[in-house]
């Protein structure tokens, strides 16, 4: 067998295999292409009807209400900044595309996670697919979705989706063996349901556990959402990867001080959100 | 709650020749036990199985106080935690109301947990991210009762237990022993016939335990309870208890009342315990009493006490009074006479 054919040969045969994928699964990946795109399109569209010294004003409530006064007005400061270097659209496009990623996966992840926490078989399954996930680059995970969706923001979310769920399922599931024996005694003593075990006890004593995997999951879902930008997500992401290309340097660090700002409002917001309970 | 109409004879809870054996070869341990009568010591030995409880009977009236007493190890974690089905028991039947709890299915047992049998915990467990009502109100949430009425009961509750200041705050913001009134007052309003009570005062300061013990059981007397309270100190098992249960290696060595136990302990190990009571509350006239024969004064000159006066009361007659003796007077009869060296030997024996 002539070696200098065999690259040549895997990657036809490479190739074969997404077409064939591509070909067989078009209905089903239009589909989830569509859905993506839509609810994509939708959480831009509301986070357009106001203008952005709305978007500022509230952030700055919710980090005043949150976190504290001083936190709240350099939010609110810092997201006009935004503004005033021309990179409005693509901030909320960002924000647009790491929320709906961010969402999906937590949809998913969530659940996945909850019954990771009770199945000690699915965990055993789970635990190296994770690792797994965590370990490759995360740039891999645009390749087989630019494969089959094409260029454009639903393979940037699919990406991004498969990164962010790792930490929401791994805290997610560590929050549900988190509560403590007695209080699992106290609601076998008091003749809870199942489900009640699972709300009144399980659940709250979770819950920061779980708060901690939302705030991680978001913040991979931004360190994604610029890698995405080679795949054409819109937002910041696409905006610094144009702008390295073009040498255009000023315009990628304008990009790029948006997103470190973005980043850094919701970071606080959630993690205070989640020690925010009552106890 | 009114309990005249209720027969305080009535048993609630009746523990019939109960074993637990913990271990991953507890089936053919209790097979052992019942073949060839192995011990404690035999069962580890053999099986590598621990005994928690072994050959347990006891039996809780309506009504009544019932302290289980032993060192920790004891296996008076696991008894309690039989009685309400926590713990299955490895062999021996346990009745609560006359139902055998093993017979119950799931729902069953949820219910007799949540209407029959109360618990409260060493640990409190007060859920961390509920107010002190909110903690209150749990049994009656669990069971669905609805808001307005089930925070109406917990407030009651926590008038009872001294706490209706602090219903709207959490339960870090508690000293222990007020925690643990909250967790007696979340047992209370579920409004149990049984409260099971594992160790609750132990973490306590002195001064606060002893004033919780004298609430805990005026508390559960003025609502016609019943109580099975665990201790490891048998001062608090004879302030609280009607009758006392003491435990040793998961076997119960005595039962019996606080003047029983003190006075005729069952053996070295009860009578260690013992060693250190004061006796003067707890020995009565007519355990020390002589037969009126045996006296050759003029009984009819002597002061009168009735059975039940105990030493400390006999002291304080023989101190007002010129003579050397006390009759024990019973229905108007004398039925025996107390002498000074009648009384120094109940204090000292
Ligand atoms: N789940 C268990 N598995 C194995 N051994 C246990 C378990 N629970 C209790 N034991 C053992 O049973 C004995 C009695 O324990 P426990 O009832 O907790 O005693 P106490 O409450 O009097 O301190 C101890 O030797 C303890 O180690
Ligand atoms: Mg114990």
């Amino acid at each position: 067998m002539d070696m200098s054919t065999l690259p040549d040969t895997f990657d036809s045969a490479i190739d074969d295999a997404l077409s064939w994928i591509s070909d067989n699964g078009e209905g089903l990946f239009d589909f989830i292409r569509a859905i993506l795109e839509g609810t994509y399109d939708g959480v831009l569209w509301l986070l357009q009807l106001l203008p952005f010294y709305g978007i500022a004003a509230i952030a700055a409530v919710f980090g005043w209400r949150l976190v504290g006064l001083r936190f709240g007005i350099a939010a609110g400061v810092a997201l006009v900044v935004c503004a005033l270097m021309g990179l409005w659209g693509e901030t909320m496009g960002t924000l647009a595309l790491v929320v709906t990623a961010t969402v999906l996966a937590l949809a998913a992840g969530i659940p996945l996670g909850i019954a990771a926490g009770f199945l000690t078989t699915l965990d055993r399954i789970l635990q190296p697919v994770l690792d797994l996930i965590q370990t490759l680059p995360p740039y891999i995970y645009l390749l087989p979705a630019i494969a089959l969706m094409g260029f454009g923001p639903a393979t940037a979310l699919i990406a991004t989706v498969i990164v962010a769920m790792p930490p929401a399922i791994r805290l997610t599931a560590l929050g549900m063996r988190m509560t403590p024996r007695e209080f699992i005694e106290l609601g076998q003593a008091s003749g809870l349901t199942g489900w009640q075990m699972f709300s009144k006890i399980r659940l709250p004593f979770a819950l920061p556990s779980i708060m901690a995997g939302i705030n991680q999951s978001l913040m991979m879902a931004f360190g994604m959402v610029v890698i995405a930008g080679i795949v054409g997500s819109g937002g910041l992401g696409e905006t610094i990867y144009g702008s390295v290309r073009t040498l255009d340097i000023a315009t990628s660090i304008n990009a790029a001080i948006a997103i470190v700002i973005l980043t850094m409002v919701l970071d606080r917001l959630t993690q205070s959100a989640g020690k925010g309970g009552k106890a | 709650m009114n309990i005249a109409h209720k027969d305080v004879s009535e048993i609630l809870v009746d523990c019939r020749s109960v074993w637990k054996i913990f271990g991953t070869r507890a089936a053919a341990a209790i097979e052992a036990v019942e073949t060839r009568g192995l011990s404690k010591k035999d069962i580890l030995k053999e099986f590598n199985c621990v005994v928690g409880v072994s050959d347990a009977n006891l039996q809780v009236r309506r009504g009544e106080i019932f302290c289980i007493m032993g060192l920790s190890g004891s296996g008076k974690s696991t008894l309690i935690r039989l009685l309400n089905r926590l713990i299955e028991p490895s062999l021996g039947t346990v009745m609560v109301k006359g139902k055998d709890v093993a017979s119950l299915d799931a729902a069953a047992l949820r219910d007799m947990r949540a209407r029959n049998i109360g618990m409260v915990f060493q640990s409190v467990a007060l859920l961390p991210y509920r107010t002190v009502l909110e903690n209150a109100a749990f049994g009656l949430e669990v069971r669905g009762v609805a808001k307005d009425e089930r925070n109406k009961v917990a407030r009651a509750a926590l008038d009872k237990v001294g706490l209706s200041d602090w219903t709207e705050r959490y339960p870090s913001e508690l000293s222990g022993g007020m925690q643990q009134r909250v967790g007696l007052a979340r047992a209370l309003a579920a409004d149990p016939e049984i409260i099971l009570m594992d160790e609750p005062f132990s973490a306590l300061d002195p001064l606060i335990r002893r004033q919780l013990q004298d609430e805990f059981r005026q508390l559960t007397k003025s609502l016609g309870k019943s109580a099975v309270f665990i201790t490891h100190d048998l001062e608090e098992a004879i302030r609280i208890g009607d009758r006392i249960a003491i435990m040793k290696d998961g076997v119960i060595v005595q039962i019996g009342n606080a003047e029983e136990i003190v006075t005729k302990p069952a053996d070295d190990y009860v009578a260690d315990f013992v060693a250190g009571i004061s006796r003067i509350h707890l020995v009565k006239a007519h355990s020390i009493m002589q037969p009126v024969a045996a006296y050759r004064g003029d009984i009819n000159a002597l002061p009168r006490a009735a059975p039940e006066a105990d030493i400390s009361a006999l002291i304080e007659l023989t101190m007002q009074s010129e003579h050397d003796a006390i009759a024990v007077v019973d229905n108007g009869a004398v039925i025996g006479v107390v002498t000074t060296r009648d009384l120094l030997r109940g204090v000292a024996a």
